[in-house]
């Protein structure tokens, strides 16, 4: 019979319109604590990690040497406006992919649009997300080219490879184990615990590679 | 006009600025926090607006969009502001002469205010009085504002 106060429906959540006090200041210390943490992140990785290497691959470093002396590298990286033009588009993508992903992770994690199914904030978000993925990746790909031979000897550029794979492989194995059943928890008031790692592990790798971007024009 | 100049000239000559010139890392990482903020808030912002546009699915108001991403809004925005404060501060007196720098700070405060009043009117106004080219043209300036911002403030830094 307590059975019954255990499964005690959720109440329904006071859906107040979103602009109190409480939900500000909430907003404000995560923000600082963010704030706090990034930060700390940024130190340790300059800090503690010699920012250059000699690479175990020769193969790739005479890849990324040619690259480095040909013509479009050389234009990209001297011109005046270009480079910063480039970069300028691959900021605008990160805004758009991370801007846009972020609120489907947070909503994995229960933190905005709970009184929306999941399915909807997918098809809401993702084709901007997208849009912001191809940009960002033509660019990234444009500024690598430019300054290929300096990447290939700069740890923080390895790092930030190797957690983009990682951002990948989450959304991969999300994609093809979790969210292919999204029917079945679409609505839930409590996401599967699967599905709120997912989103967690999504915002905190492209934070990540967000912050080994700048370590790495910084050591460079 | 009156110069600008002694304002320019107490961020500069501020404690927190000298800590900021003084270590290597501590721009780098007010930069990065400047960064991730960002992308936090001109997602938020380019969300609703899109929506505003009818480019994202038609089921839901922007109006509804908008007041349940306002507090992500909010303390993204003043994240921001604040990282910004610190970067500024540490350059203040070669941002005096910098046209981006200029720039930005003009559409910034645009932008800010635009988002505050006129956006935030339309936005409520919508499903009520307002034809949807009005919403649309709310939309694309709101977007054409904060990109101004975002395209300024990465020029600061090559000028």
């Amino acid at each position: 019979m307590s059975v019954e106060i255990a499964t005690a429906p959720v109440t329904a959540k006071e859906s107040s319109p979103g602009f109190g006090l409480k939900k500000r200041i909430a907003g404000l210390i995560a923000g600082g604590i963010m704030t706090v943490l990034v930060s700390a992140l940024v130190w340790v990785l300059a800090a503690v990690l010699p920012s250059k290497t000699d690479g175990p691959f020769t193969f790739l470093e005479n890849i990324c040497n040619w690259l480095y002396t040909t013509p479009v590298s050389v234009g990209i990286r001297e011109s005046t406006l270009l480079f910063p033009a480039i970069e300028g588009v691959h900021l605008l993508g990160i805004a758009l992919s991370v801007g846009m992903l972020c609120w489907f992770d947070l909503r994995l994690l229960g933190l905005v649009m709970k009184d929306e199914p999941v399915s909807k904030v997918w098809t809401r978000v993702m084709p901007t997300a997208i849009t912001g993925f191809v940009l960002m990746f033509l660019t990234g790909a444009l500024l690598f080219w430019a300054e290929a031979a300096t990447a290939y000897h700069s740890v923080h550029f390895w790092i930030k490879m190797g957690l983009i794979v990682l951002a990948g492989v989450n959304a991969g194995y999300f994609e093809s184990t979790t969210h292919a059943h999204v029917a079945e928890w679409d609505s839930a008031a409590v996401l599967p615990m699967r599905a709120r790692i997912a989103g967690l592990f999504s915002l905190l790798l492209w934070t990540a590679v967000i912050i080994t971007g700048r370590t790495m024009a910084y050591s460079f | 006009m009156p110069s600008l100049l002694p304002l320019f000239q107490w961020a500069n000559n501020l404690q927190v600025a000298d800590w900021v010139r003084k270590s290597t890392w501590i721009f780098p990482a007010a930069e990065t926090v400047h960064i991730v903020a960002l992308a936090v808030l001109f997602g938020a912002i380019v969300f609703v607006d899109l929506q505003m546009l009818g480019l994202v699915r038609r089921d839901t108001s922007a109006s509804h969009l908008e007041k349940e991403l306002r507090p992500w809004t909010f303390s993204s925005l003043i994240v921001i502001l604040c990282t910004g404060a610190l970067l500024f501060s540490s350059e203040a007196m070669k941002l005096y002469i910098n046209v981006p720098f200029q720039f930005k700070i003009v559409t910034l405060f645009v932008a800010i205010a635009f988002n505050y009043t006129i956006h935030r009117k339309v936005i409520g106004a919508e499903a009520v009085r307002l034809s949807s080219v009005w919403v649309k043209l709310t939309a694309v300036v709101s977007i054409m504002l904060w990109l101004s911002v975002g395209f300024a403030g990465r020029a600061i830094g090559f000028f």
